[in-house]
């Protein structure tokens, strides 16, 4: 039974025989996407024809100790897919082709003598040349049938009848002619991978081959001072599935940290591409595929002075600490509390410097309520006039000044935590402009009717 | 690149400029970035205040205090805006229980990030002042400000001392002097500039019933000193005519909202420097979204002051600065 027989032929050859429609689409579909998991051998995988797959292994076979072990690997793990696969193995692509698909001997040796080629190629029909169908069939007529037929004679009168091409392809076929093949992918330039011996499944430890990909990449990409522009993150599974993730750079990017961050963030996202690891990737491969030198611009020695400058600055905390005290040298720190005087920490700068390095900067709410620039460690008790007992102050007196109320904002209400401070009274805050432009941070204690019938009035902290 | 390969490449072009000083004498010429503020200052200034100087800032009465830190931490919120490094704020330990700590929710609504910002307390004057010598010296910090109470150790040779280690570390320092008020123009020191800043009323939200709703931090500065300017009855540079009219010029026009519009950062020509009037309050109001003071001196600010209508300022010439002058 071969390709070409009519179905009623092969019906009458075997009676038990399957039939199903010819589905070249999704044929073409399966065909790439083997092509793209067959990229776990080489990164040259290229598609041969309607039915075959070209693998440049030239300098890959070692990685699996020799090219038997690879053919014999490749065989295995498709044919647990499901599918049977003929592979040939040759010194140049014509070869490898031709002996993949007509030849019972699959693997050529390299260098390939002439005897040897003799013995391999001479008797395989003409079609193992890929000449297109109407050559075979005038040279058959003409009593060429196998390649032997054409390798023994002169070359001028076949070239002059049946054209280049036969000749051509004869050349290409012992290694005379350079042949290339046309990845389905461009090669990249700098790419690590790791295989794992039992299928990994857990984002959480695809994450964390990812910072080991990225540290080998970065050693590969810092031999040639060059940064990575474009990434692509290849996640091989065991059911055949290859996913990528692509992601790209504004800048040349050489940190580890850095290209882990960003893939990390696509691996986590719960985006249609999302990481689906399926029944396990046995084989993760980080790939540069656009990579730029690292030039020294301005911009990098700023960032390199400005390294330099972090450092001084951490020799001058520890100075001042050390004279001054730890506690005397802090930063402060937003914490989500109601309570003003609870809603900020002061750690000492040394231990908070870890904490804070590499944290974004604070956002500034837009409706958040104004918040003053200092703040009384103890509010100081004020006399208030206000019109009604629960209404604004209209004037005060603070250290012995009197002062007049031209602008209000209030009342705040806060209240204290009552599973902690059952008896703290609510603070009712205002914020107060004088005539003179002052702005203070005043606060009523208690809520009059309800709490106390004398409200006490505080200022807490100044404005700007 | 690998931190070392870049650490290497520094020192060579370290080497290299080491060399070309040897060869042609270092660079004499002081180098100077500088942070505008508003037209009205910064025409006195040389183009704003210098980022490798010792700049004072002393409040007009006891109760400005406030309005002094506030202005100072406008500032340092334009310098950090223009370098990606650490502010250090070193304050005497009494100016904080006299006036309050600074307060973290509060600097963050003024604009400046916490995580780059570190606070030291010094138990005494003394202290402090070393302690900001360190800091503008070892160059690390984008800004230094500094907040004394005690002004007996401040004199010539401490400002003197201040005033090289920002030269030396191209650091600037802003120093609150918090009891220096009403002492402002007496004071001698090395600074580079002086501001006395005063309380003002903000550009009030009218509200819907009772009392305006208090708008942003705003204060009333004066530039008291300025190395680079002359005292002197004020001249506008742009329009050096004696005329008392053309003086108003710039600063009540809408475009010019306190931005320097198309002139050099740093004033080139020294003749261009014009005399500056220290008796001149200009009246600022900080925008912490765009990191920019607004000069506010001749705007309707309040509902009390619409009855002065602003070509009648204009026109009355230096009498209406004193009118626009707060009341002190």
């Amino acid at each position: 039974m071969n390709i070409g027989l009519s179905l009623p032929d092969a019906r009458a050859r075997f009676p038990a025989l399957v039939v199903a429609e010819a589905e070249p689409l999704e044929e073409a579909q399966l065909l790439t996407r083997l092509c793209d998991w067959c990229s776990r051998y080489t990164p040259l995988a290229a598609l041969d024809g309607r039915d075959g797959l070209m693998l440049d292994i030239s300098g890959v076979a070692h990685l699996f100790e020799s090219e038997a072990a690879l053919i014999e690997d490749c065989r295995a793990r498709l044919a647990s897919q499901g599918i049977t696969v003929f592979i040939g193995a040759a010194g140049n692509p014509r070869a490898a082709s031709a002996l993949a698909r007509f030849s019972q001997v699959k693997t050529a040796p390299e260098p390939l003598s002439d005897k040897v080629f003799v013995k391999l190629f001479h008797d395989l029909p003409l079609a193992a040349l890929g000449l297109d169908e109407k050559t075979v069939a005038d040279m058959a007529r003409a009593g060429l049938r196998r390649i032997g037929d054409i390798a023994l004679r002169p070359r001028s009168p076949i070239t002059a009848r049946f054209g280049f091409a036969p000749m051509a392809r004869l050349d290409a076929l012992k290694g005379l002619e350079r042949s290339s093949i046309a990845p389905r992918f461009r090669p990249p330039d700098f790419c690590a991978e790791r295989r794992f011996a039992s299928p990994i499944q857990t984002v959480e430890a695809i994450e964390f081959q990812l910072r080991k990909l990225a540290d080998n990449l970065v050693v590969l990409l810092e031999r040639q001072a060059k940064g990575a522009r474009r990434l692509e993150l290849s996640l091989y599974r065991v059911d055949g599935e290859v996913r990528r993730i692509r992601i790209g750079a504004s800048r040349p990017l050489n940190e580890a940290r850095a290209i882990v961050r960003l893939i990390a963030g696509r691996l986590a996202s719960p985006h249609e591409d999302a990481i689906d690891a399926g029944y396990g990737v046995d084989l993760m491969r980080l790939a540069c595929l656009v990579a730029e030198p690292l030039a020294p611009s301005e911009a990098e020695l700023e960032r390199a002075h400005e390294a330099e400058r972090a450092l001084a600055l951490a020799e001058l905390l520890d100075c001042l600490s050390a004279r001054l005290g730890a506690r005397a040298v802090t930063r402060r720190e937003l914490i989500d509390a109601h309570l003003p005087e609870q809603a900020e920490a002061a750690p000492s700068a040394m231990l908070g410097r870890a904490r804070l390095r590499g944290e974004e900067p604070d956002k500034v709410v837009e409706a958040a309520p104004a918040r003053p620039l200092r703040l009384f460690a103890r509010p100081e008790p004020i006399e208030a006039l206000a019109e009604v007992p629960d209404g604004p102050p209209l004037r005060f007196r603070w250290r012995r000044i009197l002062h007049d109320v031209t602008a209000i904002e209030g009342p705040e209400r806060i209240a204290a935590p009552w599973w902690r401070h059952a008896d703290m009274p609510t603070r009712d805050y205002f914020r107060a402009e004088d005539s003179e432009g002052r702005r203070f941070w005043l606060y009523r204690e208690g809520l009059w009717g309800r709490e106390t019938m004398r409200p006490k009035w505080f200022v807490h902290g100044l404005f700007g | 690149m690998s931190p070392v390969g870049r650490a290497e490449g520094m020192a060579r072009l370290r080497r290299v400029i080491a060399r070309i000083e040897a060869e042609s004498g270092p660079a004499s010429e002081r180098v100077v970035r500088r942070l505008p503020l508003v037209h009205a200052f910064d025409s006195a200034l040389g183009g704003g205040l210098a980022d490798d100087a010792l700049h004072e800032i002393a409040p007009a009465k006891p109760q400005d205090g406030a309005a002094a830190m506030g202005f100072a931490l406008a500032l340092a919120a334009g310098f950090l805006n223009r370098r990606p490094a650490s502010a250090l704020f070193i304050g005497e330990g009494f100016a904080a229980e006299e006036w309050g700590a600074l307060y973290g929710p509060g600097l963050v609504a003024h604009g400046l990030s916490l995580s780059r910002l570190v606070f030291v307390r010094a138990p005494d004057a003394a202290l402090a002042f070393w302690a900001i010598e360190e800091a503008l010296k070892c160059g690390a910090p984008a800004v230094v400000v500094g907040e004394i109470w005690s002004l007996k150790g401040y004199s010539l040779a401490a400002s003197r001392r201040l005033l090289l280690a920002a030269r030396k570390g191209k650091v600037p320092a802003l120093l609150i002097l918090a009891s220096a008020y009403g002492q402002a123009e007496r004071l001698s020191s090395a600074a580079e500039t002086r501001f006395e800043i005063a309380a003002a009323p903000s550009a009030r939200i009218p509200a819907a019933a009772g009392f305006d709703i208090p708008g942003p931090f705003a204060c009333g500065a004066r530039l008291i000193k300025s190395r680079l300017a002359r005292a002197g009855p004020f001249v506008d540079a742009d329009s050096p005519s004696k005329d008392g009219r053309s003086s108003k010029r710039p600063t009540d026009s809408p475009s010019e909202d306190g931005r320097p519009s198309g002139r050099p950062a740093v004033c080139d020509q020294r003749s261009r420097l014009q005399t500056h009037d220290v008796d001149r309050v200009i009246r600022l109001q900080w925008r912490s979204q765009d990191m920019t003071f607004k000069d506010m001196t001749f705007r309707d600010i309040g509902v009390d002051d619409q009855a002065i209508s602003l070509p009648l300022a204009a026109a009355s010439g230096d009498r209406s600065r004193a009118a626009a002058r707060p009341r002190r």
